[in-house]
């Protein structure tokens, strides 16, 4: 479908997903019997997610060396976009998977709120405590629980620009966000609007919004905005988009301007920078824009695209945003043993390194090995997302009520629409938030 | 089992309903109502199974919380009506029942009866039966793709802008501008204007940014000899130039070596009392000059139609075509399924009748509308309820159509009530009062419907 | 029909009237023509896209390739064909559509006989129920019908998902052939009963044949429904029982339009619809009736 966005995926493009079928249900391929002649021979675990294409291929490629390793079949079925219809009707025909791999801490808690969930193990546990830095973990627990292991994660900090456009205009990757504002205006003198920006997509606009608050808020405040502790109302809010408010509001800083971010989607936005007739010099997004411009657009990467981290704002520490898919064991499952066998194995380095050979893959794993990763760029971002330890703070829309964070035409998304289309009143915008805020949070 | 014939069966129109079985016949009576139940009992059972008992779940549940465990009376209900997303859905949704049902039954009809007289009816029915056999999400891209705005992509805007093209020449430099306090400022109508004044005798050198170096024409050529160049008493020389040199490192406001001059831009001087005194066109390095000028002070000035921005298209998806959009996709879908079933009906009428009126010297137009019409009315009411009907149910085509910031603009209730239940909602207490709202609005169709059944029956 | 050759008829007409004939069949063409180019173009839009790269769709409206021909190739078929689940989901398809469609036609002929022409309590009452079930969006039943079938073992298999896209196709099917079949004249009908026919007979020789071209019309909407169908699929089959709409799209990229996957995958699976409507379309103009009245 269009805009597969896993944060989006508890919810909003359900509609959409369910109702067409929007999305893959991957094929019941059923990896090979474990040649490895493991404790596990003849059972049976039954993976759910929501990736299809090329992200199923490869991680089928780590259940298969799970089967290697423990003997246990592993089947994927993939549950398109909305995996809480799915996995909740399975649950009730008696037919539940014995993983599911769920795609935003959002899902997480509303699964564990329904009582669907497992805690793992001791084992699980303790080689996550080793293995990872401890706000993942923190992530994956609801309510004193350790439920999900976060396996695969997303690095939201990085803005990708065009090395020629930026060459061209005679200007460096900025190291502030007010360089950043000015090396913009400088693009834009040489004739190239500064970003892309895929208003039509409300998740880029959270992000974007997301990151300049972590910097300049500093992540206590993030933290309590994130819980709806903080209203939206708070100077701090207030601030952050004023200062967001400046780059839309510049001067050809925006392709098409802010009428034309607005029907801008993020691959297009993508395409603005890295297509064939470029129309903007650079686009914020996570580290997947990377394989967006080299798989549709053909950019080498490093060489025709490259990255530079989300600029700190104001004084405050450069942002890391980040958000992940993370494994929970059902409780319905049919084969505990061997789903507790998968997570112990999803918690190992090996498991980690297996995708991260394959690309478009970052581990929160800090005992992977960055060898492992394809390519300088790819490594340098994992790099950048194990360093930043506990500092690493997950995107807050992922975090809040679907309603408020991850609909489309609704909540955050629908309102910094609106503040794109006119970024005049920054207080009025926080304003509005906190009364959707208010009304989703109470549900 | 042979059915007996009461006397009132014999006679022709006459409601079966109504003869009450008597005495020495009840037990035939008891066996037709046997035959009748074996006849139906099946689809029934389904029905009520699978398709009763959800319903009267989700209309129990809408009295519930999203957890479905509190019961929360009719609180759903007014949390609906309170929420101004479900007036609009409210809205959209009448607008359209209006609209597209009765498009689509007019379509299938008038198509169905044209098709009947050209000897490819087979093939233009398989044509538009093709929509249908699309997949909702493929067609919804389709049209999602044919109404995108960058005319490079969307075709609708392709063909507006080639038009609008072929009558309007595009502007030459429709992103250039000025820099802030650098002499050049805009004006209300899009033109720049000098800040400063100036006089015959001076050379002006007027910098513009925002173009790309390769969008400039071939014959460009650099432009700080014309800008020293010195003017004589009576004339006014002066360079547009673009202020930008290419790998930064030039100075802003000054003509560096490598910057070039903007050619064909037309340049005005305006004379005091706010007079044109005089035009000019910049030359391959951006020079223009105005001779025999009188004295005085002057503002010179790029009028707006140098940076006429490029005709864009039409917003088809913008918030005030989006709903006539998603529906005109929905008739590209629908017509067919219109067309069909009404050529089915249309094949069932009696030639005969046809064929007499014919005779009698009716034209096409009166057999149309006093036989054909009245003859299919049963088939029509058929397609038009349950378009009705299918259209208070639509929501894939709004949801994948419209993009993110007009999806309120285009929100119907069936929309509504996915994203409250199933989507970001997952309160499907909320859900289903939505539904049950979607259950009463149809009750009109229905009444409708009821009303020509009862009328035909009797 | 009866198809409606126009000669015999022009015989029978004065020439001013055949000259009329003549004019008014050309602007009826002419109708037909501009209808069918609109309706074609986004055929070819689609068609086109399937046959570009991604990269040339993210890049370029289709059109363009009518200039440039040298950009078609089949490579995304044969990127989809690739997929070893294709050939079992194809079969799972046909084996839920067939019985689904056919069940839906014989179920809603036999209860729209006995709305439309036999007697009995609450006759009129019952089918109003029936046709009001028609608004019940197939989301309602997904989770009560999952519990359902989880107890009687129906979950996850074909008959369960075949059994969900009958009763929700019921309505319309019955609403559909009941006013159909009310409209074959009452004379025909009480013929038959005085001959001493049986209602299955009557049924099965009279209103049948009668009604084929209703039936056909239903059969083959139903069928595409099912077809098409994705959502109930996606609940309520597994893996081993997954139609080609849910195998199709595991092939989805997380970005991007997709339109690469989604217009192969949508000409792949227009095939089967394609060959019932040509099946079928005979039965659309096969007025039996028609010669039947007098």
């Amino acid at each position: 479908m269009m805009r597969l966005k896993r944060r989006t995926v508890a919810a909003c493009s359900s509609a959409l997903a369910l109702a067409l079928g929007a999305t893959a249900c991957g094929g019941g391929d059923i990896a090979p019997a474990g040649s490895g002649g493991g404790k596990l021979d003849g059972s049976k675990v039954v993976v759910a997610g929501v990736w299809s294409g090329t992200e199923q291929k490869n991680f089928r490629k780590v259940l298969d060396a799970f089967t290697e390793k423990t003997g246990a079949e592993a089947e994927f079925i993939s549950t398109g976009d909305n995996v809480s219809t799915v996995i909740g009707s399975k649950i009730e025909g008696g037919n539940a998977p014995d993983v599911v791999m769920v795609p935003q801490t959002g899902v997480l808690k509303q699964f564990a709120h329904k009582g669907w969930l497992l805690p793992l193990g001791k084992k699980t546990e303790q080689t996550v405590t080793d293995n990872f830095a401890p706000v993942w973990k923190n992530y994956g627990t609801v309510d004193g629980d350790f439920y999900g292991l976060y396996f695969k994660a997303a690095h939201k900090s990085t803005v990708w620009y065009s090395p020629d456009a930026l060459d061209q205009a005679g200007v460096k990757p900025p190291k502030t966000y007010a360089e950043m504002l000015k090396s913009s205006a400088t693009v834009a003198d040489s004739g190239l609007p500064a970003f892309a920006v895929a208003g039509e997509d409300g998740w880029t606009l959270t992000d974007w919004f997301e990151n300049i608050y972590l910097s300049q808020a500093g992540p206590q405040k993030y933290d309590r905005l994130a819980a709806h502790e903080l209203p939206w109302t708070d100077p701090s809010v207030v601030r952050a988009l004023t200062t967001l408010g400046e780059l839309f509001s510049g001067k050809d800083l925006v392709a098409g301007g802010r009428q034309g971010a607005l029907s801008t989607d993020f691959p297009s936005s993508v395409g603005q920078v890295f297509g064939a007739d470029p129309e903007a010099a650079m686009v914020y997004e996570g580290d997947f824009v990377g394989s967006i411009a080299k798989e549709e657009y053909g950019k080498k990467i490093g060489d025709d695209a490259a990255f530079f981290p989300f600029p700190a704002v104001d004084g405050g520490k450069a942002p890391v945003v980040s958000g992940g898919d993370a494994a929970v064991v059902l409780k319905d499952g049919r084969n505990r043993k061997a789903a507790m066998a998968l997570m112990d194995y999803l918690a190992t380095p090996e498991a980690a390194e297996v995708w991260a050979a394959e690309g478009g893959f970052l581990s929160p794993n800090q005992k992977a090995d960055p060898a492992a990763y394809g390519d300088d760029t790819t490594r340098s971002i994992a790099k950048s997302l194990v360093d930043a330890g506990d500092t690493v703070r997950f995107d807050m829309s992922d975090q809040a009520p679907a309603t408020f964070g991850g609909t489309k035409g609704m909540g955050e998304w629908k309102i910094l629409q609106d503040f794109l289309r006119d970024p005049a009143d920054p207080k009025g915008t926080a304003a509005a938030l906190e009364a959707a805020a208010a009304k989703a949070f109470k549900n | 089992m042979t059915a007996l014939t009461t006397p009132a069966r014999t006679t022709a129109r006459s409601s079966p309903a109504v003869t009450p079985p008597s005495g020495p016949r009840r037990s035939a009576t008891r066996r037709r109502w046997f035959v009748a139940v074996v006849f139906a009992l099946p689809a029934l059972l389904l029905l009520g199974v699978l398709v009763v008992y959800p319903m009267l779940f989700s209309v129990g549940r809408s009295f519930f919380d999203a957890t479905g465990t509190r019961f929360v009376g009719g609180d759903n209900y007014t949390e609906m009506f309170r929420d101004p997303a479900t007036l609009k859905a409210i809205r959209n949704s009448t607008i359209w029942v209006v609209v597209a049902p009765t498009l689509l039954t007019g379509l299938g009809l008038i198509l169905a009866v044209l098709t009947e007289k050209v000897r490819w009816a087979t093939a233009f029915k398989l044509l538009l039966f093709l929509p249908m056999a699309v997949s909702f999400l493929a067609a919804g891209i389709i049209f999602r793709l044919a109404y995108e705005e960058d005319p490079d992509r969307g075709v609708l805007n392709a063909v507006a802008v080639g038009v609008h093209d072929t009558f309007q020449d595009a502007s030459s430099y429709p992103t250039a501008r000025a820099r802030d306090g650098q002499g050049l400022a805009k004006g209300a109508d899009g033109s720049f204007r000098t800040t400063g004044e100036t006089r015959p005798g001076r050379t002006v050198a007027l910098g513009l940014v925002g173009v790309q170096p390769d969008e400039l024409p071939a014959g460009a050529a650099p432009a700080r000899r014309a800008a020293s160049a010195t003017a004589a008493p009576d004339e006014l020389r002066g360079v547009v130039y673009l202020d930008f040199t290419p790998g930064g490192g030039g100075e802003q406001g000054k003509v560096d070596a490598k910057e070039r001059g903007l050619p064909q831009l037309a340049v005005e001087a305006v004379s005091g009392d706010g007079k044109v005194a005089a035009r000019a066109t910049t030359a391959a390095d951006g020079s223009f000059r105005f001779a025999d000028l009188a004295a005085g002070p002057y503002e010179l000035r790029l009028p707006a139609r140098n940076f006429a921005p490029p005709y864009e298209g039409i917003s088809w998806l913008g918030p005030a075509l989006v709903t006539p959009a998603v529906i005109g996709a929905y008739l590209w879908i629908w017509t067919g399924f219109a067309m069909v079933l009404i050529g089915a009906g249309l094949s069932a009428l009696p030639r005969e009748t046809l064929e007499a009126a014919r005779m009698d010297g009716a034209n096409e137009w009166q057999i149309f509308r006093r036989i054909t019409v009245p003859l299919l009315a049963p088939v029509l009411t058929v397609v038009f309820v349950t378009l009705v009907i299918n259209v208070m149910k639509v929501f894939d085509l709004v949801y994948i159509i419209a993009p993110g910031p007009v999806q309120e603009e285009a929100t119907v209730l069936a929309t509504q009530m996915w994203l409250v239940s199933f989507g970001g909602g997952q309160d499907q207490g909320l859900g289903s009062a939505l539904g049950v709202l979607l259950l009463v609005l149809v009750v009109p169709a229905m009444l409708f419907n009821v009303r020509r059944f009862r009328r035909s029956q009797s | 029909m009866t198809v409606i050759t126009d000669t015999p008829r022009q015989e029978r007409q004065a020439w001013p009237a055949r000259l009329t004939r003549r004019l008014s069949s050309g602007v009826v063409q002419a109708v037909l023509i501009v209808v069918g180019l609109i309706w074609i173009t986004p055929l070819a839009g689609l068609f086109l896209s399937s046959l570009r790269t991604e990269r040339d769709n993210a890049g370029s409206g289709w059109w363009t390739a009518l200039a440039g021909p040298g950009q078609l190739s089949l490579d995304n078929y044969s990127t989809l064909l690739a997929d070893t689940g294709i050939t079992q989901a194809f079969w799972n398809t046909v084996l839920i559509s067939v019985p689904a469609t056919t069940l839906v036609v014989v179920l809603s002929a036999l209860a729209a006989y006995a709305f439309a022409w036999l007697e009995f309590p609450g006759r009129d009452a019952l089918f109003l129920v029936v046709v009001a079930l028609l608004v019940v969006p197939v989301q309602v039943g997904l989770l009560p019908v999952a519990k359902l079938f989880g107890q009687l073992g129906l979950f996850g298999t074909i008959p369960g998902v075949v059994l969900f896209h009958v009763a929700y196709g019921l309505p319309f099917a019955i609403f559909l052939l009941r006013n159909y079949f009310a409209e074959i004249p009452r004379e025909m009908l009480e013929a038959a009963r005085m001959d001493g026919g049986s209602e299955w007979r009557i049924f099965a020789q009279l209103v049948l044949p009668v009604g084929r071209p209703a039936l056909a019309s239903l059969a083959i909407f139903q069928f595409l429904w099912v077809w098409n169908d994705m959502l109930v699929a996606l609940l309520f089959a597994d893996s081993a029982s997954q139609p080609l709409t849910v195998a199709l799209q595991s092939q989805i990229r997380q970005f991007g339009s997709n339109i690469d996957v989604l217009a192969p995958g949508a000409f792949l699976s227009l095939v089967v619809p394609v060959a019932v409507f040509f099946a079928f379309q005979r039965h659309f103009v096969q007025g039996v009736m028609a010669g039947s009245v007098k």
